[in-house]
């Protein structure tokens, strides 16, 4: 492992080398100290009630411990956040299964949890390839290891409840570990983070000043096509121009690339969002857990990413390559 | 082929306190790795410690449910019990444990639930709401349940009268309940000792009971009582 590796994965005193980094911190900080302000003065002058008051000040405190949770990793390293996103991705394949009842499948399970770990020691390694193989072998031992049961009913729905289980939530998120790979991950991936709960944030707005129109009522009743949109429009601008920094002097530094990595951002995000809507309304239960107060489980809160995570992965792949200038194999390499 | 069948966890949505307390609890991963671990150390320090010898271990049905009932002198019981049966049976047998003794504090809920797998019954209030609970789960659901119909464990050695609650869940039902003696186990961990002395456990496992045409009601339960307890003294080889 050379030195620079070595400060990529733990050079902590690197945390705010990019200005990006320090602007999305400093901001995050600011609101985090205004909120409560907010509250108490919508209190006082009488604009919210006890109860959603009190709601806000359960959610204000969720947030408060999240936010380091999911800030502080990637200050630190990308070994940090690499083991994050690992135990993101376990948790969140817990919730799932115990809410589809798949847990109930103990070798399917463990080849799920035993996925998750590989993908991270891959990603780890920065062996790409290795990352790349794991899906399908891991997808291979699922459906090897339900014929031991020896039970043909339900083989489909176990496996297939597997399949969809380790690809959003080992692979799909494991892209997100993926981009600690590259070199300058830190304003990227703060940038993505922010941006995909900001997201929320705008199509709620959006929705409750122009949304009349119901995006798809089906699914989640309160989300609107004003909403989408209005979020669409919002988080583009924020990526293209948060991003405009990141990729500076790159082929990803022009407005129309910067502008679709936006859209990507945004269009996901909403999208994650919704599947795990139509997950809840196909088992017919609200939350997928208790994990969070005031949020529900942790897929309720992360649910945009496990889309996003892939896409602009390999968005930026393509055209500069995710952790190619980096030494690769650094754990299995000689 | 048939619609999929989506069946969350029952305790899902319960906060991890009440989920390890709820009766309700399914294992994931984590908790059937420590049942399995526990199953082979238990396994080890009984043959090796009390060399356990268990006779009429055919008498337990291939698949839950079933309720195994015993004699109860011991902290050793509901072990000898759990780790008699056989691995696949390990993640569906649930030993019914008082919640005053095992699920008060969190330190000792979390072993209670993660590794013995054992469902709480608290004495104080062992109304017919909890029964109904585990007897709705019984039927429900794949399960074996290890019932100590005493009640708490024998002072002296000497089996006491069962109580009825047993009846309450197997009642009118076509669970099979499996009587069991233990002998050895009051010798070895009697209620007022600590750590357990040397001394041989034998388990002998009876032939299976069935109260499907037993009424559900007071006389019912009264009546299952007094047969299983007859059945578990003959095991112990006392002449009703």
């Amino acid at each position: 492992m050379n030195t620079a590796t070595r400060e990529r994965l733990f050079g902590y005193d690197h945390a705010f080398d990019h200005p990006v980094t320090r602007v999305i911190v400093v901001a995050i900080v600011a609101v985090l100290v205004i909120v409560p302000a907010v509250i108490f003065a919508l209190s006082i002058m009488g604009r919210i009630g006890d109860t959603q008051r009190a709601e806000l000040k359960k959610r204000y405190i969720s947030w408060l411990v999240l936010i380091p949770l999911m800030v502080g990793p990637v200050l630190l390293g990308a070994a940090w956040t690499i083991a994050a996103v690992a135990v993101l991705s376990l948790l969140c394949y817990r919730e799932y299964a115990r809410a589809t009842g798949l847990f109930r499948e103990k070798s399917i399970s463990l080849v799920v949890v035993v996925g998750i770990l590989a993908i991270t020691f891959a990603v780890a390694d920065n062996w790409y390839h290795l990352f790349a193989a794991i899906s399908p072998l891991t997808v291979g031992g699922m459906a090897a290891i339900a014929i031991f049961a020896d039970e043909p009913k339900g083989y489909i729905q176990r496996v297939g409840l597997g399949v969809l289980g380790f690809m959003l939530f080992g692979s799909g998120l494991g892209h997100l570990g993926g981009l600690a790979n590259d070199a300058n991950f830190r304003p990227l991936v703060l940038l993505l983070l922010l941006a995909v709960e900001l997201n929320d944030v705008f199509a709620y707005i959006a929705g409750k000043s122009v949304g009349r129109r119901k995006l798809a009522p089906n699914t989640s009743p309160n989300k609107t096509i004003g909403g989408a949109l209005g979020a669409l429009v919002l988080t583009t601008i924020l990526v293209a121009a948060g991003s405009h920094f990141v990729f500076r002097d790159t082929v990803l530094d022009r407005p129309s690339h910067l502008a679709t990595l936006g859209v990507l951002v945004s269009v996901l995000g909403q999208l994650g969002d919704l599947m795990l809507s139509s997950v809840k309304r196909d088992l017919g239960i609200k939350d997928l857990g208790v994990t969070i107060p005031g949020h529900g489980g942790l897929l309720d809160r992360f649910d945009s990413l496990i889309l996003v995570a892939p896409g602009v992965f390999h968005y930026v792949n393509y055209f500069l390559g995710v952790g190619l200038d980096e030494p690769t194999r650094i754990i299995t390499g000689t | 082929m048939e619609d999929w069948k989506l069946k969350p966890a029952r305790d899902l949505g319960l906060p991890l306190g009440q989920r390890l307390r709820s009766v309700r609890r399914e294992s994931g991963l984590i908790e059937g790795l420590a049942h399995r671990a526990w199953w082979v150390v238990l396994r080890s320090y009984l043959g090796l410690y009390h060399r356990l010898t268990i006779s009429g271990i055919a008498h337990v049905p291939d698949r839950p449910p079933f309720v195994l009932v015993a004699n109860h002198s011991s902290h050793l019981d509901a072990m000898v019990l759990a780790a008699s049966m056989n691995r696949r049976l390990r993640d569906h047998v649930f030993p019914i444990a008082a919640g005053d003794t095992f699920f008060e504090t969190p330190l000792l809920t979390a072993f209670a639930a993660y590794v013995l797998n054992a469902l709480p019954l608290w004495r104080r209030n062992c109304g017919p709401h909890a029964l109904a609970e585990l007897r709705q789960r019984l039927v429900g659901e794949p399960c074996a349940f290890i019932l100590f119909p005493e009640g708490t464990r024998s002072r002296d050695g000497c089996i006491a009268a069962f109580k009825p609650g047993l009846g309450m869940i197997v009642a009118d039902t076509a669970v099979p309940v499996v009587p069991c003696y233990l002998a050895g186990a009051f010798e070895s961990l009697p209620a007022d000792r600590r750590w357990p002395h040397w001394h041989k456990i034998t388990l002998s496992i009876g032939e299976p009971l069935v109260f499907e045409s037993a009424k559900n009601d007071r006389a019912g339960w009264l009546e299952i009582a007094r047969t299983t307890e007859a059945a578990v003294r003959r095991l112990g080889g006392e002449t009703a």
